[in-house]
């Protein structure tokens, strides 16, 4: 008998009904709604990253080639043939200088903040100022470099790019290190310094190794995020159409910049060579990216 | 590997090349030469740098590849910045010459009588579009106003109706491109517009102009071919040699005359002899009188220095300007541009005779 | 200094080597310098670029951000420099991009914190860092290319349903043939600020104290009122912080925008024309300036420089006090 009475009997005998089917019908559904537009939204976002692979690698693929990636520039957009040989070695050679410069600057600079200046008024200045650095846009820094090296110098070259750059980098290598270190167990510290060792020997040899690895993800992320910036090399390298491995020498060009000049153009053999461009550079990204997470997942082998 | 290797090779030789060129000016011993550039360019060697307009750039990359086969030991190179940073570069002694489509204003930097214009091609700026159904369009300069102004709004619109009589024109909407950096195309577009539809016209001229919201603007004379391209429905100005090159439909232009002309080659050079010379060969080809003349013709210069302080750089420079004046204008009509009527040719080729070194 | 020198030979062990003092002041000066580099840089930027463009500002004054009309080269008189279309053009496009960002990025970092199997964490994470990963200007060549060109068609259908209507009808106006457009660009930047803001979104969520979240349940809350009740309630602040990040970034992206926003200097609330914003602007026309032109660029970068500052210092100031309580209530 008992098993028959409608839940409603059963609520108003003072037992609360648990069951799902017990909420109204408007809450059931607001949440079905909710939970199911949450769910939609990663697919909303993931939709446009593969619309944006596929293409990229389907129209990048019918030009690329061995020629593609080895031959000079051809001085007239409307000219097929040619290839991006000067974009690629204009790429690895302002990121790889910018890397130079701005690597070991960011590391001792997040030393400084993580093993000296930790809670101190100054450093916590600097670290909202470097958060608030990786926020300036990268062509504001594009016409710093330009006022500052460039008018001053008189000249646009790879080593201006390398200088914006590396201003970019900057900021997320301090704070990608800083991180890094602060993950450095304090003991290793009170070892090494009860050893007698003075602070500047335990961080160059016990607390920097400790986290090397994780630094240099960090970087080669940096890295990573550097070669994909265009508005600086636009204001800072000007143009080639030849290979040009001088820094001082003459001014040069990299992959961003010549998928921004192609892609405006209306002749198919431009817009072909700014996707095989956009191949070229978003392959270059990520063998930078897949390193930092080859080299991060050793690192976390190591912890173990 | 050996491409790479070969192109390090090179870089070595271009090196070599200008030091070279270095050396020969240091020992120079008379500036003055009388060869005639044409006959011995395989002894020329040096470096020319130059800059400037855009717009005849693929006639100037064409001469610059030809001369530099003729001329292996020079080398020669055009960046097409535009107009007035390519004034601004030469001004300050950073080029050798500089490509022009508009005369040197006082504010560009460029000293007055510290340099002589040399006429090299002109070309005609197409008003370009692209409607499906409809490959034959003729304009009066007052529509063409108007649809700029986005005055005109639709394609089936009475004034376009009127100028096309037995066209079919579709309900569409106009979309109107126009250069979004300084250009001296838009000079000359727009200062036709002024010229020949001075009531219809309100927008003025200049490198830029004060284009209505409803537009679209895009990067040099590609980008705005990109934009007709891409939309059913765009119009825009473009030269002739990128609007070919980008299988753009143009339409034909009312010109003095009351004659509807297609953008031609023939055309422009029935403009530029209508068009009156001044002293300093500058001329004005814009709505030219004549009946076969294409009403939006633009000229093109070289700015050269009336005086290069190092022999060899005069000698190359002259060699150089005279080959685009002389060989060079065969290759005009292969990128769609007009090559100069003899006469102006002669009197091109006389201003090199008033360079100094 | 006498008594250290005499001292120093009794304890070797503890102070180490002779020359260590030395070394460890050169060592710990250096790593400040470097830190110190950060704020030399950021007060460089605003020196050197205000010094080349003060030419431009001076002469302008207030006009150079109130005045509408831009225009370098005119047949007479002088050069007016107006950055209000540029304003307007970045704030039109930012903001788009945030009304279509926010409700995504906060999803998948609910998604993320309190929805997803540890399975399809990991992927999804793996989406949001690929997403970020992709170069700007790769997204402006396909928003070029391929999205603009695919969108009309939308706008168009839009532009038909809603057009009739006052108000909606000019905000969706008639739209222009290429697809590049303030919408357009928005679109593209609310791709490009996704990640951002999800990440950051997500370690604002994470701090929610789980007793909070079952104090919820406990009153009988069904999932979706949890987070309603319990979970923004307690992180709004870090979310503000979290879509204030977005903001900057918005503002201050260049390439992909200059590439779809269409290149005009227009004020009009038709989101389907096109427009211009700082960024965009700068790297469109810095090539062909000369002189006062240049100045005037680089004016704009000033400005631009200014607002990211302004928006990313309250952001980073709101996340980190937000971040700071949070821990507060969960320790």
């Amino acid at each position: 008998m008992t098993a028959t009475v409608p839940p409603a009997t059963r609520a108003a005998a003072g037992q609360p009904d648990l069951r799902r089917s017990a909420l109204s019908l408007r809450r059931r559904t607001t949440n079905r709604v909710a939970m199911a537009a949450i769910t939609l939204a990663l697919v909303v976002a993931a939709t446009p990253l593969f619309l944006v692979t596929w293409t990229v690698i389907s129209r990048g693929l019918d030009v690329l080639s061995w020629q593609f990636l080895t031959e000079d520039i051809p001085n007239s957009y409307r000219r097929s043939g040619g290839g991006m040989a000067p974009a690629i070695v204009g790429t690895l050679v302002i990121t790889g200088m910018a890397a130079l410069l701005a690597i070991p600057l960011g590391v001792f600079g997040a030393i400084y903040l993580n093993e000296y200046g930790k809670r101190k008024p100054l450093a916590r200045v600097i670290r909202t100022m470097a958060d608030v650095m990786t926020g300036v846009p990268s062509i504001v820094m594009g016409l710093f470099i330009y006022v500052s090296f460039v008018v001053v110098v008189g000249a646009k070259t790879a080593f201006a790019g390398a200088l914006a750059l590396a201003c970019l980098m900057l900021p997320i290598v301090i704070r990608s290190s800083e991180e890094m270190l602060r993950l450095v167990p304090g003991e290793l510290r009170e070892a090494s310094l009860a050893l007698g060792a003075r602070q500047w020997r335990t961080i160059l040899t016990v607390v920097l190794p400790a986290a090397l690895s994780g630094i240099a993800s960090g970087a080669l992320l940096a890295i990573a995020r550097a070669a994909g910036e265009t508005a600086p090399i636009i204001a800072t390298v000007g143009l080639t159409f030849s290979v040009n491995t001088g820094l001082f020498e003459g001014q040069n060009t990299a992959l961003p910049a010549q998928i921004f000049r192609n892609a405006s153009q209306p002749f198919a053999a431009a817009q072909g060579r700014a996707w095989g461009a956009a191949l070229t550079l978003v392959a270059i990204v990520l063998i930078f990216t897949m390193l930092a997470r080859v080299v991060v997942s050793r690192f976390a082998i190591k912890e173990r | 590997m050996n491409r790479k290797l070969l192109s390090r090779l090179l870089l070595v030789g271009v090196a070599l090349a200008m030091l070279a060129g270095c050396g020969g000016g240091n020992g120079g011993t008379s500036g003055n030469n009388n060869q005639s550039g044409g006959s011995d360019l395989s002894n020329l060697s040096g470096e020319l740098k130059a800059s400037g307009a855009s717009f005849p750039d693929a006639y100037y990359q064409e001469v610059v590849s030809a001369f530099k086969e003729k001329a292996p030991n020079a080398n020669v190179t055009y960046n097409a910045v535009g107009s007035g940073t390519g004034k601004k570069e030469f001004g300050q002694g950073l080029t050798d010459f500089a490509g022009s489509d508009s005369l040197v204003k006082d504010s560009d930097g460029v000293a007055a009588g510290s340099f002589l214009y040399v006429p090299t091609v002109a070309a005609p700026i197409t008003v370009s579009y692209n409607l499906s159904g409809v490959d034959k369009l003729q304009l009066s300069a007052d529509t063409v106003a108007k649809i700029f102004q986005t005055d005109i709004k639709k394609w089936n619109d009475p004034a376009i109706a009127a100028d096309n009589p037995g066209v079919t024109l579709p309900d569409k909407d106009i979309t109107v491109a126009h250069r979004s950096d300084g250009s001296g195309t838009t000079n000359n577009f727009t200062r036709f517009l002024k010229a020949a539809a001075p009531s219809s016209w309100k927008l003025g001229s200049g490198d830029t102009v004060a284009w209505p919201s409803g537009t679209q603007g895009g990067e040099k004379n590609t980008g705005v071919a990109q934009i007709i391209q891409q939309s059913d429905g765009g119009i825009g100005y473009v030269d002739l040699s990128d609007a070919t090159e980008s299988k753009l439909a143009f339409a034909s232009i009312k010109n003095k005359d009351g004659q509807f002309v297609q953008p031609t080659l023939e055309a422009a050079a029935a403009a530029l002899e209508g068009a009156e010379l001044a002293d300093d060969l500058t001329y004005n080809p814009l709505n030219a009188a004549g009946a076969a003349s294409y009403p939006i013709t633009s000229p093109t210069y070289l700015l050269i220095k009336s005086r290069y302080d190092d022999p060899t750089k005069a000698t190359l420079v002259k060699a150089f300007v005279r080959y685009v004046l002389t060989d060079g204008q065969a290759l005009a009509k292969e990128v769609n541009f007009a090559a100069l009527p003899s006469s102006l040719q002669q009197k091109a080729l006389a201003q090199l005779d008033k360079v100094q070194s | 200094m006498t008594t250290q020198t005499t001292q120093e030979p009794e304890q070797p062990a503890l102070t180490g080597g002779g020359g260590g003092v030395r070394a460890e002041r050169l060592f710990s000066l250096w790593t400040l310098a470097t830190g110190l580099l950060v704020l030399a840089i950021l007060a460089l930027i605003l020196i050197t670029t205000t010094n080349e463009a003060w030419p431009v500002l001076r002469a302008g004054g207030f006009r150079f951000i109130t005045e509408r009309t831009w225009d370098p080269n005119p047949q007479t008189g002088d050069a007016v420099f107006g950055a209000l279309s540029f304003m307007y053009g970045t704030a039109v496009s930012s903001l788009i991009a945030l009304l279509i960002a926010v409700p995504i990025s906060v999803g998948i970092a609910l998604f993320l914190t309190e929805l997803a199997p540890r399975r399809l964490g990991a992927p999804a994470v793996t989406i949001i860092d690929l997403l970020a990963s992709v170069p700007s200007v790769v997204f402006g060549l396909w928003g070029v290319l391929v999205v603009a060109p695919a969108l009309v068609h939308v706008y168009r259908w839009l532009n038909d349903v809603l057009g009739g209507i006052p108000l909606l009808g000019d905000v969706f106006g008639v739209p222009v043939g290429t697809g590049r457009s303030f919408m357009t660009a928005g679109v593209i930047l609310a791709i490009m600020i996704t990640p951002i803001i999800t990440s950051i979104s997500r370690e604002v969520l994470s701090t929610v104290p789980q007793a909070n979240k079952d104090a919820a349940y406990a009153v009988g809350a069904t999932h979706w009122e949890m987070i309603t009740g319990a979970v923004f309630p307690h992180s709004f602040a870090g979310l503000v912080g979290a879509v204030m990040l977005g903001l900057g970034r918005a503002m201050g992206e260049t390439i992909a925008v200059a590439l779809v926003i269409g290149g005009a200097t227009a004020i009009t609330p038709n989101i389907f024309a096109g427009g211009n914003t700082m960024a965009a602007i700068i790297v469109q026309q810095f090539g062909e300036s000369t002189g006062l032109f240049t100045a005037a660029l680089i004016g704009l970068g000033v400005v631009l420089f200014a607002m990211t500052i302004v928006v990313n210092l309250a952001a980073r100031v709101v996340v980190n006090r937000a971040e700071l309580r949070m821990r507060g209530a969960a320790g």
